[in-house]
């Protein structure tokens, strides 16, 4: 009996650690999958934007908890797909070299040239894996990160994208957690047919962007239009992001935006003055006067803290930062009173998707709890048939002088006993499950083709594997805690029995 | 077989014993005011027949039990110069541990534990979890004498259940002496065994009374068993009605 105490603590045990760590860590890959994109505090002011960002970057990178910062320009626009399909999508205009600094955005970049397969890629059908592609895949990688592509028509260098991997919806996710890149897909043609176009982007295919530009009062003058080439694709490991972005370089998004720097003209009012031209000495209508330049803009700028600040803390010197930077500049940019709520941590951001899953995680854990509490009641019946089972003997201890007190505390240190033995290997066998959870879970597969964790459905390849101590610790104490808990009542039970009762059970 | 080393003074002292059991809304008086006494180093057997409250006034006089309260006519027990009857909880305990020692007819060993832990359980109770450590090796160097006194130094690694009836009660009775108590008290340490046994084991605490000068208070029902006693004290219906044998009152 005693044993089957401690399997119901072990197993409760168990499954507590197993269900926290594997949520806690599919919570923990989820946040840093969407932190990767975002930078840890993000300066924003949307649509219109704000200009002067490089000096702003430039006082931003003089201080010592931050690592670096980046310009970018991020709005919604449509997407014209390869079958003419049109999304709604949210572009991101990036320079690529700064924004590789401040975010993980190369690592995100799918086609490049692999020299190890995927986790779940046992048999290396990875299409980067073939040496025959590698050359191809280098380049792929290359335009990324340049965000340019070679029109071999025109011969030039044009301005590139790279889209979310599952935006076209032309790369077919595998069991293996890969892309099976499609040849070709089908457009639609006005005479009721259909035709090929590229399937696979970053080789000869391109989108169309529109988006609505707006003047420096946030008013909209017109949608622009523009056929972007695709260098590459990438995958954060969000699926929302990834099936809804593209990267573009920033001079287009601004160029398209109307971001860019223009210059400050001062209108003609009466359109019959003239005036001399100062180079041929003739009269001609009077012209425009330039008064100014109206600098380049951009939405938002992304900052990276150096490693192990504070978020909050580097969050608020940002806002300092700011506004240092507003009062060289008044009136031109945001005021910092206005930017007071848009200078945000990731975690701001983000706090829906996070609380989302940790409210998830919170009552996953909440009901495996209560199931797992049942182990108190689980303990408690074995101990109160174990005392059952030994009347006569605490019969005897009393008739030999034990307490009432020592009769009981002699059954809380055996269920303390049995809960820690009973933790010790819960902990010892949850711990084993969640380091091993992977080759368990593809051994199932194997064996009962029973595939719980799919990388067709899942976006991470693997499941999350990691244990962490604290939550060990806590596990593990509660375990203990359960088996005291269910051993109380029977042990008071023990210290109550009438000892000459006792001594004549049968 | 009468002795007569018993010394005048007494070293228990029963007055007015009373016990009512109550099976649910059913009385049952077990004992109608008993009146004991007990003298040094005096063997007293209480007889009587099944259901006459022998057992009870035992438990009684042995702490594990308490008289019914009478207020008009207490009941007392005197042990020495302690009043049992007014002890607490703890002292009671105490009383039990030290100064008592519990024979009984179904040895009652805990099957766990083999037999020289069995024996020194008495000691690890007295001495508690802690102070036991201190006079662990007193106490199984006694109970190593004990079991070579009573012919089972070669068993102290077994279990009850390797040993036979006789041998049981031989460490039964080792164990209620681990803590060298004045006063044993044994119900019915032969009825489970089998005459020739039982007389060996009446031949042990009559040795032993005989070389330690114990108290023995024995209840049975056997009146070839109350005859080697010094007093038998005839039990019935929870009444004292005879006293026999030597300094009967």
């Amino acid at each position: 009996m005693p044993i089957l105490a401690m399997l119901a603590v072990m197993l409760s045990v168990a499954t507590i650690l197993i269900t926290w760590s594997v949520m806690g860590g599919f919570l923990k890959t989820l946040v840093n999958s969407g932190r990767s994109l975002i930078g840890d505090v993000t300066v924003s002011w949307p649509n219109v934007g704000f200009a002067h960002y490089e000096e702003l970057i430039g006082m931003l990178e003089e201080d010592e908890m931050i690592d670096g910062a980046t310009p970018i320009i991020e709005t919604f626009g449509l997407i014209q797909l390869p079958d003419d399909r049109i999304e709604l999508i949210t572009i991101k205009g990036i320079d690529p070299v700064s924004y590789d600094r401040v975010t993980n955005y190369t690592d995100t970049i799918w086609w490049k040239p692999l020299e190890e397969p995927t986790a779940k890629d046992r048999d290396g059908s990875d299409v980067r894996l073939d040496p025959q592609f590698t050359g191809a895949m280098a380049m792929f990688e290359s335009n990324a990160v340049t965000l340019t592509r070679f029109n071999q028509d025109s011969g030039q260098t044009e301005r590139a994208g790279v889209l979310g991997v599952e935006v076209t919806g032309l790369n077919i996710r595998t069991e293996d957690g890969i892309y099976d890149p499609r040849a070709f897909g089908f457009r639609a043609t006005p005479d009721g047919g259909v035709e090929r176009v590229p399937g696979f982007m970053p080789a000869g295919g391109s989108v169309g962007l529109t988006v609505l530009s707006l003047d420096s009062t946030g008013k909209p003058v017109d949608p622009v239009t523009r056929t972007i080439p695709i260098a590459n694709e990438f995958q954060s490991g969000i699926f929302e992001i990834d099936q809804s972005t593209i990267f573009v370089p920033l001079e287009t998004m601004q160029e398209m935006l109307r971001l860019d720097e223009a210059r400050k003209v001062e209108l003609v009012e009466n359109p019959f003055a003239t005036e001399v031209d100062p180079v041929t000495g003739k009269r001609r209508p009077k012209m425009s006067e330039v008064v100014g330049i109206d600098p380049a803009r951009v939405t938002t700028v992304l900052v990276r803290s150096a490693d192990g600040a504070d978020l909050q803390e580097v969050r608020d010197r940002v806002y300092e930062i700011y506004t240092a930077f507003e009062e060289k500049h008044v009136g031109e940019v945001p005021s910092s009173f206005s930017m007071e709520n848009q200078i945000r941590t990731w975690e701001d951001l983000n706090a829906t998707m996070i609380n989302a899953v940790k409210k998830e995680t919170g009552l996953v854990l909440f009901i495996f709890g209560i199931v797992s509490f049942t182990s108190v009641f689980l303990v408690l019946a074995i101990f109160w048939s174990m005392i059952s089972e030994k009347t006569k003997d605490i019969g005897i201890l009393r008739a030999l002088g034990a307490s009432t007190t020592g009769v009981a505390w002699l059954w809380i240190r055996y269920g303390t006993a049995i809960g820690l033995i009973g933790a010790s290997l819960g902990t010892a066998a949850g711990y084993a499950v969640v380091i091993n959870i992977n080759s368990i879970h593809d051994w199932l597969g194997r064996t009962f083709n029973l595939v719980i964790w799919d990388p067709r459905t899942y976006y991470f390849i693997e499941i999350p594997s990691e244990v962490e101590l604290d939550k060990a610790i806590i596990v593990f104490v509660v375990g203990v805690l359960t088996c005291v808990l269910g051993s109380l009542i029977p042990a008071f039970r023990s210290a109550r029995m009438d000892p000459v009762k006792a001594l004549r059970f049968e | 077989m009468m002795s007569n080393q018993a010394s005048q003074s007494p070293i228990l002292d029963v007055k007015n014993i009373r016990k009512t059991y109550h099976l649910g809304r059913v009385k049952v008086p077990v004992l109608h005011g008993v009146d004991l006494n007990v003298r040094h180093k005096e063997w007293i057997t209480i007889l009587g027949a099944s259901g006459s409250g022998k057992s009870t006034l035992m438990h009684i006089i042995g702490g594990l039990d308490r008289p019914d309260r009478h207020p008009e006519n207490p009941a007392s027990i005197i042990y020495g110069d302690r009043v049992i009857t007014s002890m607490g909880a703890g002292a009671l305990n105490a009383y039990r541990s030290t100064e008592v020692g519990f024979v009984f007819q179904f040895y009652h060993l805990l099957p766990e534990l083999d037999i020289l832990q069995n024996i020194c359980i008495g000691s690890m109770i007295r001495y508690g979890r802690f102070g036991y450590r201190s006079h662990r090796k007193g106490v199984e160097s006694r109970a190593m004498e004990l079991l070579d006194r009573f012919g089972l130094s070669d068993r102290m690694k077994h279990r009850p259940a390797e040993l036979s009836g006789g041998e049981r009660q031989r460490v039964a009775i080792a164990r209620a002496l681990i803590n060298e108590p004045a006063l044993l008290l044994a119900d019915e340490p032969t009825g489970n065994l089998d005459l020739k046994t039982g007389e060996s084991i009446l031949d042990v605490l009559a040795e032993l009374r005989q070389s330690s000068g114990l108290t023995m208070v024995m209840v049975t029902h056997d009146e070839r068993i109350a005859a080697r006693a010094d007093r038998v004290i005839r039990l019935i219906d929870g009444r004292v009605v005879e006293q026999t044998g030597v300094g009967s009152a």
